[in-house]
This record gives structure tokens, sequence and C-alpha cells, in this order.
């Protein structure tokens, strides 16, 4: 038992794209009395992307996340195309398509390596000068090697499709600047075997990690939320879908057009976060406070559309039913989606149009109106809404990016296992295996 | 030796992080000779530990992001005070980067229009619990403290980043060339007489013949030849995101007059051409033009 009040502060939460502070906070008795997730900056681009050219914020809206700027590539020119009534050609899709899981594919590889995995193989009481990918690279050479070349598989696919990896160019409105190469289709097919060979075995390396973590996967941070995520007939779907959002329970309460989000969509604001919290509009805030990212596509999902990724969604939802609150099993999820990612990237570079010369129209007017481009970013549900004027020039920007829609979720989870080990001291009970960096 | 060194992200997209991780394989040979002591991307030391290092102790700081927070110019100074050699990393940390042009309205309109008028929010105010407040407007990093290199790009390539340590780490000096992105750009380039001016969507690109030939704003001209021409390969005209080269004082002053000097067009025809300016000639540096310099001292001095 403390005798005061007490404060704890993790300052910054280390191993995630952007700025966050973790503020517990325990009473005099050691009870959780608030938990919060402290987004601690941000950079107000629905203003300044105000009077800038439409066709431009494909440019200018990648730079919001240098994690995943390609979804948000995406989704500006989705937003411009669906403003100004415009439909590009399909090879112009199918490439967009590539663009999207390339970066699907780098950006969920260096997530499972990169960010979690050291918590899992340096174990959560390791020393944190242990606890990251470079000591993961030298204590495991074979393990950092095979992550360093998945990560560079996406990377340099993403820039082959997208001019660069880091903030892409090619999208534009009306289609795509820049054909895909015969030569560099070629390229990629030739590497694509190797890197769904590593994938399958990232699949057996994770399978082993939630056996030795069963214990907390299925105890710690168990947190039954709404979920949001994109489908396409059913299908686990990335780019382009009507978006389904499951109660705690996992009934389907709502399936729609992203361009009619404002009716399922609430944005609510913290004291004590620049970044706001998303919630499912009709249950209110914070009933409705929904989360997004792996775990929830595959919760909203039926299916996933490629056959290996499917087996092992299957054999996830053998072991945890549907819908799976388990906050652990993100990362679980992850995987199954890196598995389509490469399925998907596998069946597009074998496309034939994939190489079409037909990329991009000529014909594209401004005009005045609104549109929202939609996709699913790595972590979460991602959308963007301009309206534009007659010349085309951006008068007012909304935008849903893909964090804001798990913050609430965050917080609920951090304020149920801050519960767990505060006042129950679970850390202590839970099963755990030696860690494999030491 | 190895050598001890911190990275440092302010407020930022961390594609710079991304882009020092891109290195891939590559990261094996630059590794061993480096000791992480502050990456919060991907390393878990925490601020605190920061601060409890000795002055000076941290042979290599690199700072990307700009100070968009009160806790952002803590850090700054705070890796400056550790920091034997202080990097500027990325053109946010040398310009004040793409969120610099927020600083074409007062902090109350960014304000507002994120918290209180975004068309979502059901409830809206300004969140200030726990959080380290904002500053007035953004102000490039070298006008905050002094830096020994500096590296801009948006993000810098990973050779770029990689050629900079490499030079720190054997004790080479690091300068910036001054060559633009032409020089690197593998168009075919005439002797230029622009017509008319065409938005990025707009009719048939060429690819083999230089864009801004063409008539589409490509700023290689005016911009820093680092990147590898990137962007005007693939048929994206090129926006400038590395600023300018080191002999060019104000990136979009010396655009719009090298335009001038091209533009076969009476001036007003110029003007209609572009009426976003600040947007299309200051991508990721308005922050460090005259024209946001001169704005933030009247701000200045009417919160005086």
């Amino acid at each position: 038992m403390t005798e005061r009040e007490k404060t704890i502060k993790i300052a910054p939460v280390t191993r995630l794209e952007g700025h966050g502070e973790l503020t517990v906070k325990l009473t005099k008795t050691g009870k959780v009395k608030d938990v919060q997730f402290n987004v601690s900056s941000t950079r107000f681009f629905e203003k300044f992307l105000e009077g800038r050219f439409a066709e431009e914020a494909p440019r200018i809206a990648p730079r919001i996340c240098g994690i995943c700027p390609e979804p948000h590539h995406l989704a500006a020119t989705k937003a411009v195309e669906a403003a100004w009534d415009v439909t590009p050609p399909p090879a112009a899709i199918k490439l967009r398509r590539l663009l999207i899981n390339a970066k699907q594919f780098s950006s969920h590889a260096l997530h499972f390596f990169a960010l979690a995995a050291p918590d899992f193989l340096a174990g959560p009481f390791g020393e944190p000068a242990l606890r990251n990918v470079v000591a993961i690279i030298k204590a495991m050479p074979d393990v950092g090697k095979m992550a360093l070349e998945m990560m560079q598989f996406g990377q340099d696919l993403a820039a082959a499709v997208g001019g660069k990896a880091i903030h892409p160019v090619t999208s534009i409105p009306g289609g795509m600047l820049n054909p895909f190469s015969e030569e560099k289709r070629d390229l990629f097919l030739k590497r694509v075997g190797q890197a769904k060979k590593q994938t399958l075995e990232t699949v057996t390396l994770a399978k082993k990690v939630v056996q030795d973590y069963w214990d907390p996967i299925t105890k710690l941070a168990v947190t039954p939320t709404y979920y949001i995520g994109m489908h396409n007939k059913g299908n686990l779907e990335i780019f382009d879908g009507n978006l389904r959002v499951m109660d705690p329970k996992g009934k389907i309460v709502a399936d729609f057009k992203p361009k009619d989000y404002r009716k399922y969509f609430g944005e609510y604001v913290p004291e004590h976060s620049y970044a706001t919290h998303i919630y499912y509009l009709p249950a209110g805030y914070p009933a409705g406070i929904w989360r997004a990212n792996t775990l929830a596509r595959v919760n909203v999902a039926d299916r996933m559309a490629t056959p290996i990724a499917q087996e092992a969604l299957q054999e996830m939802r053998d072991a945890l039913p549907r819908p799976i609150h388990a906050t652990f099993a993100y990362h679980w999820a992850r995987i199954i989606e890196l598995v389509q990612a490469i399925e998907e990237i596998e069946n597009l570079l074998k496309d034939s149009q994939i190489v079409s010369k037909d990329t991009k129209l000529s014909d594209v007017e401004p005009k005045k109106g609104d549109g929202v481009g939609c996709v699913e970013a790595p972590r979460g549900t991602l959308l963007h809404h301009y309206w534009t004027d007659e010349r085309g020039i951006i008068t007012k920007a909304n935008m849903v990016v893909a964090t804001n829609n798990n913050i609430a979720g965050i917080e609920k989870s951090l304020m149920v296992a801050a519960k767990q080990i505060f006042e129950d001291k679970a850390h202590e009970g839970l099963k755990f295996p030696d860690p494999m960096i030491k | 030796m190895v050598k001890r060194i911190a990275l440092a992200q302010l407020t930022s997209c961390w594609g710079c992080d991304q882009s020092l991780l891109d290195l891939h394989l590559k990261l094996l040979d630059v590794l061993p000779s480096l000791d992480i002591v502050y990456w919060p991307a991907v390393v878990d030391f925490k601020v605190a530990d920061l601060e409890s290092m000795s002055n000076h102790s941290i042979h290599f700081g690199f700072v990307e992001g700009s100070c968009r927070t009160k806790e952002d110019v803590h850090l700054l100074k705070l890796m400056r005070q550790k920091s034997k050699i202080l990097v500027a990393w990325g053109s946010c940390s040398v310009y004040g980067g793409v969120q610099g042009l927020g600083n074409q309205w007062e902090l109350k309109d960014l304000l507002e229009r994120k918290f209180l008028k975004a068309d979502t929010i059901t409830e809206g105010r300004i969140p200030d619990e726990n959080l380290p407040g904002f500053t007035e407007h953004i102000t490039p990093n070298p006008d905050i403290v002094d830096f020994d290199a500096i590296l801009p790009g948006c993000p810098p390539t990973s050779e770029n980043t990689a050629e900079a340590l490499t030079a720190l780490i054997t004790s080479k000096s690091y300068d910036l060339p001054d060559k633009t992105v032409c020089d690197q750009c593998p168009k075919e380039r005439k002797e230029k007489k622009i017509k008319k001016f065409y938005r990025t969507h707009q009719g048939h690109i060429d690819q083999n013949k230089c864009l801004l030939d063409q008539g589409y704003l490509c700023l290689g001209f005016a911009t820093i030849g680092l990147c590898g021409a990137q962007c005007p390969t693939v048929n994206a005209p090129c926006k400038g995101c590395f600023g300018p080269p080191p002999s060019i004082k104000d990136h979009g002053a010396k655009i719009i007059s090298a335009l001038g000097a091209v533009a076969d067009m009476p001036p007003e025809e110029l003007e209609r051409a572009f009426p976003d300016p600040l947007g299309s000639f200051y991508f990721t540096d308005y922050a460090s033009s005259y024209l946001s310099k001169i704005r933030g001292k009247q701000r200045s001095k009417k919160t005086k």
C-alpha cells in the first residue's frame, strides 16, 4: 500500500511512430484512478491544406506519417477523384493496390520485428538496452537478417511503384504518373518467392511466440470494444471497400460506404491528448469506443481474401473465438495480414495488366465539390475528406487518421492492464517463458 | 572506437527514421561502430535517461522534426547541451518542414480548425491537461540552437544519411553539394521558353523530356541535388522538398525570379497560374523564408 497518491509517467512511449506519453494515476490505497495516453504533438494538416491545389494533396498528405505514407498518398488521391468525379484506368487501380500492399507488407514486418518482437524475445522484464531490434540483430542474426530482407522487399517494391518509398509521388487524380516497366516487374517476380517463404517462416515464429505467451495473451489487457474495418463482400480489404462496425458482442451493427462516414464517426476531444478519440457515433462516448488496425479488420471481415491467409485466420479463430478482444492478438492478426499482403502482391505481379502503359487520363478537370477517400492504413481505417472550389483548390479538409481510430481503445486497454498490474499484481501470476535474448 | 549516438524526434512524421532503417542490410555495416544511447522510435531509453547524461557526452546528436510544441524546444536544447556534434536531420529540422505552412495562420486558427470545427467533432475543446502546449509558430531549429552539420531532405535518402554518418564516424567534414536536382535528372532539357503552365493532373506527359520544358512546375532547378532526382525520374514534378542548394538563401524568391525569366507570358498570366505561391514555392521551407520571418516578427510584437 502506498501512502500518498502517485503518478507514474512513461515519457516517451517508445517503439511507436508518433509522440506519446503515458500517465497512470494511483490513489493512496493503490487503486488505479486514471490512465491517460497523452499524444503530445500534432501539426494541423487540416488547416494548412486549405488554399492548396487539390492535386497536390497526394504529395502533401503523406507527410502525416513517414512509416505509412502510401495509404495517405492514396486516400488523398481517392478523395480528390471523388470530388472531381474522376475514374482512373483499371491498370492504375492495380498499381495502387500493389503500392498499398507493398507498404502493408513492409510496415507489418517492421512492426512485428522492430516494434513488437523485442517485448517477446527479450521479455517484458528485459533490460531496455536489450529490448530493441538492434539487440535482436546481434543476438539472433538469422532472424534479424530475415526481418531486414522482408522490410526491404516491401520498401523496394513501394519505391518501384511509388517513385520513392517514403512519401511516394506517382498517384495523381486520374491515374498513375509512371507505368510499371516489364523489367521492374520481372525483377520483383524473381524476389517474391523468397519473400513469401520468409513470410511463412514468420508465421511459424509468430505461432511459437503465441504458444509461449499464451497466458498473458489470453489474460492481460483483454478489452471488449467496438471494431471498425474495411471489407469487400466480406473479404478483408485494404484499398477499396465498405466499412463495417462490429459491436463488443460480435454483431455487425453498421455496414456503409465511406462517403457516409459522418453518420457513424464521432470525434471526441479529450482534455489530455492532441490526438482525438474517434468512436461509433450512434453508441455515444465512451460506450462507442472502437478499435481499428489488424485485429479490428480480422474481426469485422468474414474471411481473408487469399487462401494461405485464410488458413492462418482459421487457425486463429479455432483458438480464439470471434470477436477477439485480446489486445496482444493484434500481433497475431498482423501476421495473418502479412500473409494476405504477400499473396496479393504475387497475384498482382502476375497480372499482365500491371505493366500496361495506359495508367493516366489526360482530360481530368477540377470541379467544385467534395469527396471522401478511404483506405486501410497498416494501423487502421484512414479517411480523407476534401472540399474544392471550381478551380480545384482545397477550401476545407477533414481527416480521420488511422491512429485516432485507435487512441481511445488503446487507452481503454491500458486501463484494463493497469488495473490488473497495479491492483491485482497480475504480472506476478502470469506465466512468461524464459527470454530468448538476455 | 564505438561512438555514442542519439537520435531525437521533435514534431515530425518519422520518415527520417524509416529512411535510416531502410538501409536494411547495410545497417549491419554501420551498427557495430555505434552505441545508440537515445532513439525512442527503436530503443527504450527515456527522456530522463537523456537528461541524466553529462554535457557533450554524446558524439553525434541527430535531431529530426521541428518545434511545434514547447516540449520540442526543450528536447532540442537538451540535445544541443548533450551532443558534441549536432546534426539537423531532414527538412523539418533544417527549415521547419511542411508544418511550417501553418505559419500562414495564427495558432488560434490552427487550434480552432482541428479541435473545435472539424466536421466529426461532437463537443470541441482545446486539450491542455498533461500536455506541453504549442509554440506560436514554427521557427527553424537552426534559429533556436547552433548546429554543426545540416542534412535536408523529406526525408533524406538512406544513402544521404549513411554518407553523413560515415563522414562523422571517420572524422571527416560533411558539406552539402552546390548542385541541383536538374544536375541529377535523366530527362532531356532544351532552352526554356514556357508558353503555358500545366497542373500535374493535366495533359499527357512526355517521359523523355524535361517536365519544366513541358510546362509542369518542376522545381529541380532551384533545389539541392541530393535525392538523385527521384521524382522527376518517375514523371512527378520536383516540389523542392530538399530545399535550395547552399548558395541560394531564399528558395521561393529564387523560384519566382527564375520563372519570370523563362515564362514567355505577361506577368499577370504567370501570377494567375500560381494562386498559391507559398504552397507551390515553399513546400517544406516556408518557416525559413523571409516572408514567414517577417510575419513571425510582427506576431511577436503584437503579443508583447
